[in-house]
Parts: C-alpha cells; sequence; structure tokens
C-alpha cells in the first residue's frame, strides 16, 4: 500500500517536472517540432538575419572560402556564428571576398560584388 | 524476462556509442557508421517492446525528452559554438579527425568528441544537418546509464530516481549540452566502481558489470575534458581505499584491466599535442593566472558561493546527510565524499587560474559544473536507502 502511494506520488511529481521543463525551461515550438527534420528548418529561430544573409550570399556566389570584416570580427556573436553557420564554407584570411557589415566603409581598392539586407560582399 | 536483460541492454548500448566514434576514427565508409546507428536504434526499439509495460514511465519519459528535444533550435552558445558545431565537422569531413587543422579554435577543438560523433552519424542516417534533429543524439546517449539504473532499483524507487535525473540534470536531458551527460556518467562511473571494487557484494563480481563500468568509464572521459579529472579521481580515491582496506593486491589485476579505459582519451590528447591543438585551460600562463587570485579569500568566498549557496545543490547535500544518518554506510560515504571534496579541491584550482575574467567565468559556468556534484549526492543518498543489493 505505502508502496502504491510512493509510485502515484513521484509519477505526479515526476510529471509536474517534465511539465516544468517543457514549458518554462525549453522555447519548444510546434511549428520546430513538424519541421524537424527537414532541411534548413529552424534556422530563423537559430541565429540572427545577419547570419542567414552571409549564408545566402554564399552560396548565391558559389564561394567556398571567405573573409571577414573587423565589423564581423569584434563581435564574438556574428564572428562564431557565421564560422559555424556556414561550414563547410570556410573563413580564409586569404581569400579575397569579405563580408563586410552594410554600415561598414570598404577599403577603396575593394569593389562590392553583392549587396544585401545586412552585409556586403566585396571583392580585394 | 531474461535474466540481466537491462544490463546487456545498457551494455550493447553503450558499446555502439563508442563503436560510432571508434568507426568516426577510422575513416570507414560512411554505410558502416550508419548501420551502427541503426542498430542502435534496433535496441531502443527492442527496449520499449520486450515487455512494454516494465519501467514504462522511463520509456514515456523519454519519448517526451525527445518531443521537447525536436521542438527546440539549438541556441545555447556552447550547443552551438562546440558540440553541435563539432558534430557538423564530422558530418561533413566523415571523420573525428577533422579538427586537426584547429580550424574555429573558439570552438575548442582539444574536447573530447564521442557525443558530436554520435549527432554526425544521426546526420549522416538522415542525409543532411539542420539546426534541430542532431541534438537528440545527446539524449540518446543518456540511454544506457537510464536503463541501467532500472536495475539498480525497484519500480516506486525508480521513480524517485526520474525525479532526481530531472531535478538535477533538467533541460540539459534535451539542450545539446554535454554537462549533463557528464554528470550521469561520473555518477554512474562512481557507483559501478565501487560496486565492482570497493564493495564485498559477489553478485557484481560478474563479468558483465565488469564490461558495463568499463564502457561508462572510456563514455566519461570521452564527453568532455572534465570526464579525465573526474575518472582519475575516481582511480584514485579507489586506491587509496584499497590501500586502507588491505585489499590492493587482491583487486590490482581487475583495477589495472579497468585502467584501460583512459586509453581512448590519451590517444585523442596525444593527436591534439601532435597537432598543436591545447586546452587553454592547462597551459604555460596557468600559475601567471593563478598567483595573483590565490591569496584573495574573496575569490574563495566568490566561488563557494556560485558553487555551493544555491538549492540546486543543497537540496541533494541535504537529501544525502539525511540518507546516512538513517542508514550508516561509512564505505560508501567516504568513497563518495573524498570524490566529492578531491573534485571540489580541482574546481577551485580551475577557477582560480582560469585565463578567463574570474567573475564572468564563475558567472557562465558554475551552474552547469555542479550539476554533476548535484547528480551525486542525490543519487547516492537515494542508493544508499533503496539501492537494490541483490539481483531480484
Amino acid at each position: 500500500m505505502a508502496d502504491t502511494k510512493i509510485k502515484i506520488l513521484f509519477i505526479i511529481i515526476c510529471i509536474l517536472q517534465l511539465f516544468y521543463l517543457w514549458q518554462y525551461r525549453s522555447s519548444f515550438n510546434f511549428e520546430i517540432l513538424t519541421s524537424s527534420f527537414k532541411e534548413n528548418a529552424g534556422i530563423t529561430k537559430a541565429v540572427s538575419p545577419e547570419i542567414i544573409e552571409t549564408n545566402e550570399i554564399l552560396i548565391k556566389n558559389n564561394l567556398k572560402e571567405f573573409n571577414l570584416s573587423k565589423g564581423f570580427r569584434n563581435s564574438h556573436y556574428l564572428y562564431q556564428r557565421t564560422l559555424e553557420f556556414n561550414y563547410p564554407i570556410r573563413m580564409n584570411d586569404l581569400s579575397e571576398y569579405s563580408l563586410f557589415l552594410k554600415e561598414e566603409q570598404i577599403p577603396s581598392a575593394c569593389n562590392i560584388l553583392e549587396s544585401g539586407k545586412y552585409l556586403k560582399l566585396v571583392k580585394c | 524476462m531474461n535474466h540481466y536483460f537491462n544490463e546487456k541492454i545498457s551494455l550493447i548500448m553503450s558499446l555502439l556509442i563508442i563503436n560510432n566514434y571508434l568507426l568516426l576514427s577510422l575513416n570507414l565508409p560512411q554505410i558502416i557508421t550508419k548501420i551502427n546507428f541503426l542498430v542502435f536504434l534496433l535496441f531502443v526499439l527492442i527496449f520499449y517492446s520486450k515487455n512494454f509495460s516494465e519501467n514504462i514511465f522511463l520509456k514515456i519519459s523519454f519519448l517526451f525528452i525527445i518531443f521537447i528535444s525536436l521542438g527546440v533550435v539549438t541556441d545555447g552558445w556552447d550547443a552551438r559554438s562546440i558540440w553541435l558545431f563539432h558534430a557538423k565537422r564530422i558530418f561533413y569531413e566523415n571523420t573525428i579527425f577533422s579538427i586537426a587543422d584547429n580550424y574555429a579554435s573558439f570552438s575548442h577543438n582539444a574536447y573530447p568528441t564521442l557525443a558530436p560523433a554520435f549527432a554526425a552519424s544521426l546526420g549522416k542516417l538522415v542525409g543532411h544537418w539542420n539546426e534541430i534533429f542532431p541534438k537528440i543524439a545527446f539524449s540518446f546517449i543518456f540511454l544506457p546509464v537510464l536503463i541501467f539504473s532500472t536495475s539498480l532499483f525497484k519500480n516506486s524507487h525508480y521513480l524517485i530516481f526520474l525525479s532526481i535525473i530531472f531535478f538535477t540534470i533538467g533541460n540539459y536531458l534535451f539542450n545539446g549540452w554535454a554537462d549533463g551527460l557528464l554528470a550521469a556518467y561520473f555518477c554512474l562511473s562512481v557507483l559501478m566502481m565501487y560496486l565492482i571494487i570497493i564493495s564485498d557484494d559477489s553478485h557484481y563480481k560478474n563479468n558483465i558489470y565488469n564490461f558495463i563500468g568499463f564502457c561508462f568509464f572510456i563514455t566519461l572521459t570521452l564527453i568532455k575534458n572534465e570526464g579525465l579529472a573526474l575518472l582519475s579521481i575516481i582511480f584514485l580515491v579507489t586506491f587509496l581505499m584499497l590501500i586502507y582496506k588491505s585489499q590492493l593486491s587482491k583487486k590490482i589485476y581487475s583495477l589495472i584491466i579497468l585502467s584501460l579505459s583512459f586509453l581512448p582519451i590519451f590517444l585523442w590528447k596525444y593527436y591534439c599535442f601532435l597537432n598543436g591543438i591545447g586546452n587553454e585551460f592547462i597551459n604555460q600562463d596557468i600559475f601567471t593566472n593563478l598567483f595573483p587570485r590565490i591569496f584573495s579569500l574573496s575569490n574563495y568566498a566568490d566561488i563557494t558561493y556560485f558553487l555551493y549557496i544555491n538549492e540546486k545543490f543543497l537540496i541533494p547535500l541535504i537529501f544525502f546527510l539525511i540518507s546516512f544518518k538513517i542508514k550508516w554506510n561509512r564505505e560508501l560515504f567516504i568513497f563518495v565524499s573524498s570524490i566529492f571534496l578531491l573534485y571540489s579541491i580541482i574546481l577551485y584550482f580551475i577557477f582560480l587560474s582560469t585565463p578567463h575574467d574570474f567573475a564572468w567565468q564563475l558567472n557562465t559556468s558554475a551552474a552547469r559544473i555542479i550539476k554533476s556534484f548535484n547528480f551525486l549526492l542525490a543519487f547516492f543518498g537515494l542508493y544508499n536507502l533503496f539501492g537494490l543489493k541483490l539481483k531480484n
């Protein structure tokens, strides 16, 4: 009898804990769940629009390597997310193709290849 | 029900997780890692289908954990920049040695890659990469521990065990971070070492427990760098206790065999060393960082506050102490407490010598690191009171 009572008590506690984890300790979203195995699913929730745009521009221009401006490098978030999100397209300090933030000045020797909403791709 | 069914399932799953890591270190065709993962899923299915009503709450809870994980994107800093990024690299390069170029060094390329390798293989099986599903592989790695634990407690007490898991490990069951895995494997490794070597219970001298212990030790060291420190402490305390009990000569052979579990992590660290990939915490600057902080008492107070003054630690600690007050087991108490104290000393040392800002380091990592202690204390509090001594 005592064993059954313990069982019922802890089933209730476990259910409450799971409910708490689901509702308050996760950013659960049904839309994400239904697309969880689709390619490119969840990217708008995972990274900022700037990072998504880096990927769109790099793929559109068929680049395998890229360089990053000071604006990107000075922000931990932009730098790390750009590198990991775009992999297997890799950053290379020697690449002539660089990503700049929209508001950044580009060196006079560089040409703008493409300008997006948040950034621009330049060839130097 | 087969004899040792849960132990066997746990052992096979554990072997398949380690085997996946091994296969990805041998540069074999992708089909082999896919088959390995499929076999793992087959054993998950066998566990679920064989006598479904047994451990039903574990089965339903685990499905719910997977359900939550699939409804959440990978957005935690470590989860993205370290664990799932390593997984993505292994997914594209088909080898755990993809880190040799030290690309994106912020991702700590020297960290071991057992969990990322498993996530990469899930990606191979699905056929592409995204921001959601690969992290459920991290949740799958909990299964050997969760399934093995069913043999330690009877049904109602197993529910208390699950409640402890949810309380201490919580969202680390599904968020793609490795700290929850570390806590789970650390705790079960302590238990396995106690059962196999320290305790005099002849039931646990069966080879299956030796194999499970061996696999858990390997897994512990290959989850995170801390795993190597934790397993070293477990071995050191065991060694000292055997000397104290005058049983060293009797059990040294078993201890030496089990110590072979260090081999994979040593090989990994040697590979990193050969490629000049270092650990930011252990380098020539360690004493330069340590000395200015070591004489300030406020630093010790800060570490103590961040690690120990919170309900997630204090509740397990109180439960642990009450448990041993109710039922005194001197050997187990000394074993667990010694491991706790030794690892505490290492944590103070690591925090005092961090190359990062001291306050930032404490703020960002103390709550994760302490999970291993929280789970250890709560688990052994429960095991001391209700752990099954002999197989039913």
